[in-house]
């Protein structure tokens, strides 16, 4: 199977904000990759819109409104608004196909009333159980993929989704410091899935002629990385975390591995490697995603991107207007001083000092700055025998560009995670053959409900 | 591209000035019990086992019982100080479980628990690591947990609390969207006059949205669900949980 052994960059440096190597076009004459920086704004309803399909309809209709009134209200010139399905929509496929629908109206009008250019990402939820239901054969799965038919169908230009394979061992894992069993998780089963759900996207997106978007490690990756928290949490080690990240970035490749052209989910913190790798574009949230929830990485994150997200927010007034409208404008704005910078011929100034900010303040932005993604990419590259072992590798890179850095400075503690961590990594067998041997039984045995069928195993 | 030579001024890595206690045992005189409770405060699972039926030989399972519930002790207050992360604490809570089961089958019957709490996350939504951590610290306190999983159809919730009467219901939720479910399940037991502390957490969940209605508290972290499930089984009803805990 295809497998990426080189890399899309010459150097790390190459790499700047609103350009990509194979930018994608889709949308209303909307080009991501191509030499500028867009918004991406990720409206999120209020709780009790979602009781009835009418409601919820209405709901995304004032929100997706209220974005492309402020783009027009302020100069922006373009959008791209992502449908990130909450459950009711995926598991009833004609409400997300009727709110893409829908959104597609508005897109349309607005851009022949003022040429606003735009696009749709529909984000199908995947709510497959792994530790409950057949994988690959349930009825959960047969939803998701009516759901992207919907969508697609009615008028989504890009489709991708968070998906959620290998998360019953992730789980288990990460709050346990386990690293072996984060890799088996992340870095095999969740490959595994990655490849099994993708080739299925790719296949509907190609029937309707749209764009196979991308996928995120947001189920386990982002459960690390939400859980190290702040400067003040004590629930995973920040270091624990970092290392997650990188075996993140081997799996979610696997999407793009599989014809997903991009641009990747904006809650891939891992997009950075994927970007290095790959050369699509990237999505990214960081200080303007503040409104769903905080990192340690606010400016970092935004040196390399395309798309500039906010997440999600939740629909409600403030002094400003709504805070579909408010986080438009605070988006909007920061992506103006991107393409600024860009045509000013200052993007890698803006770029480093986007990483300056951010670059030693924690473990996520020191393994996400380009000059580290771009190794950790070259470890995956130069390790593609099987899904396992470059994700080891990722892993193993990432522990040891954090021991080799006197500017990071880690407690003791931390240092300490990061020590038996890296000895663990060093510790595992080198063959995926070996090692899904080894962790099969460990994982029935400690994991009700885990099946190695739901993985082709 | 470019790197600085100093970050002053830029942000301050105020974790690196939190003083690092340290890790210890309590000390016991019999030296089978010192290795249970060891085995505890270290989470190691790998030899819990051995150093437990070790122990049995010579000792009362009750005895060998109370040395486990002075280990996790230990652990507790070790986590509570910032010396243990939460990894720490849960490898010490499946040490002591693994410990209290073999110790059970010595018996012949189950310890007694202080309480029954039922747990849950939300119908809709499958992120439940937020309950299985709840889950983790309040066994490892010594309650029975009756785990009903993840995106739980409000009827089943409703079913269960009627059928296992429990002290304290939970409830984990990571979007706003599928936190609705709490409050339909308040309005259905309100309403079949059954009345007992809510408490909900997780993700987007506030306080506002959780006191809004009968029986919720809100819980802000899930190291709080053995201390609430202590308030609940001492008689406490969900008013008192929501004054104490909430506000």
């Amino acid at each position: 199977m295809a497998r990426y052994t080189s890399m899309a960059y010459q150097s790390a440096d190459e790499m700047v904000f609103g350009t990509a190597k194979y930018p994608v076009k889709y949308g209303r004459d909307f080009e991501v990759g191509g030499g500028l920086v867009y918004p991406e704004l990720v409206p999120h309803p209020r709780p009790g819109s979602e009781e009835t399909k009418k409601s919820l309809v209405r709901e995304y209709e004032k929100m997706v409104n209220d974005v492309l009134e402020r783009c027009v209200q302020l100069g922006f010139p373009g959008i791209q608004v992502e449908l990130e399905h909450v459950y009711q929509m995926t598991r009833n496929p004609d409400w997300g196909g009727e709110i893409a629908a829908a959104t597609k109206r508005l897109m349309d009008d607005y851009y022949q009333k003022y040429g606003l250019k735009s696009a749709i990402r529909a984000t199908i939820a995947d709510y497959r159980k792994p530790d409950e239901e057949n994988m690959r054969d349930s009825d959960a799965l047969k939803n998701i993929l009516a759901t992207f038919e919907a969508s697609a169908a009615a008028g989504a230009d890009n489709l991708s989704i968070e998906s959620m394979g290998g998360k019953e061992i992730t789980d288990y894992a990460i709050v346990r410091q386990d690293i072996r069993g984060v890799l088996f998780g992340i870095g095999v089963l969740g490959s595994r899935d990655v490849e099994f759900l993708w080739k299925k996207i790719v296949e509907i997106a190609n029937k309707y002629g749209v764009t196979p978007g991308g996928d995120t490690d947001c189920s386990q990756a982002n459960v690390a990385m939400f859980m190290a928290g702040g400067y003040l949490d004590k629930s995973v080690p920040h270091t624990f975390a970092a290392i997650c990240r990188a075996i993140a970035a081997a799996r979610t490749l696997v999407a793009y591995e599989q014809g997903a052209k991009g641009p990747t989910k904006d809650c891939g913190y891992e997009d950075p490697i994927i970007k290095a790798i790959a050369g699509i574009p990237i999505s990214m949230e960081g200080k303007t995603c503040a409104c769903a929830h905080s990192d340690l990485l606010g400016n970092l994150v935004a040196a390399v991107c395309d798309l500039w997200s906010n997440e999600a927010v939740e629909y409600h007034d403030m002094f400003g207007g709504t805070t579909a409208a408010v986080f438009t404008e605070i988006l909007g704005y920061d992506v103006a001083l991107m393409n600024t910078a860009i045509k000013m011929g200052k993007a890698k100034d803006l770029r480093d000092m986007m990483i300056n900010s951010d670059k030693y303040r924690d473990t996520h932005g020191f393994i996400l700055s380009p000059d580290n993604a771009y190794e950790i990419g070259k470890a995956i590259v130069s390790n593609a025998e099987s899904y396992y072992s470059r994700a080891r590798a990722a892993a193993i890179k990432a522990a040891e560009l954090m021991r080799g850095d006197s500017k990071l400075l880690l407690s003791d503690f931390e240092k300490e995670v990061l020590e038996s961590t890296y000895k663990a990594l060093l510790s595992l067998p080198d063959k995926e053959e070996d090692f899904i041997a080894e962790c099969i039984p460990v994982y029935q045995k400690q994991v009700k409900g885990f099946k190695p069928s739901n993985y082709g195993l | 591209m470019y790197f600085l030579d100093d970050y002053s001024g830029i942000f301050v890595r105020y974790d690196l000035k939190r003083e690092r206690g340290e890790a210890k045992a309590v000390a016991v005189e019999d030296e089978a019990l010192q290795q249970v409770i060891q085995c505890v405060v270290d989470g190691d699972t790998d030899n819990i086992g051995e150093v437990v039926r070790k122990a049995l030989e010579t000792k009362d399972p009750m005895e060998v019982i109370n040395a486990l519930v002075k280990g996790m002790n230990e652990v507790s207050r070790l986590w509570d100080e910032g010396v243990y992360y939460l990894p720490q604490a849960i490898l010490s809570s499946d040490a002591m479980l693994e410990g209290i089961e073999i110790c059970e089958e010595k018996m012949g019957k189950a310890m007694e628990k202080k309480g029954v709490i039922i747990t849950h996350t939300a119908e809709g939504d499958i992120h439940d690591l937020g309950q299985k951590i709840v889950n983790a610290l309040l066994r490892a306190n010594g309650y029975e947990v009756i785990d009903l999983g993840k995106d739980v159809p409000v009827d089943e919730v409703v079913a269960a609390v009627k059928q296992y009467k429990p002290a304290m219901l939970t409830g984990t939720a990571l979007m706003t969207t599928t936190m609705t479910a709490f409050e339909r399940i308040s309005k259905r037991l309100t309403r079949e006059g059954i009345s007992l502390p809510f408490v909900c957490g997780g993700g987007a969940v506030s306080e506002e949205y959780v006191t809004s209605f009968d029986l919720g508290i809100w819980g802000k972290d899930a190291s709080q669900a053995p201390l609430m499930a202590a308030d609940a089984v001492s008689g406490k009803d969900w008013r008192q949980l929501r004054e104490k805990w909430n506000g």
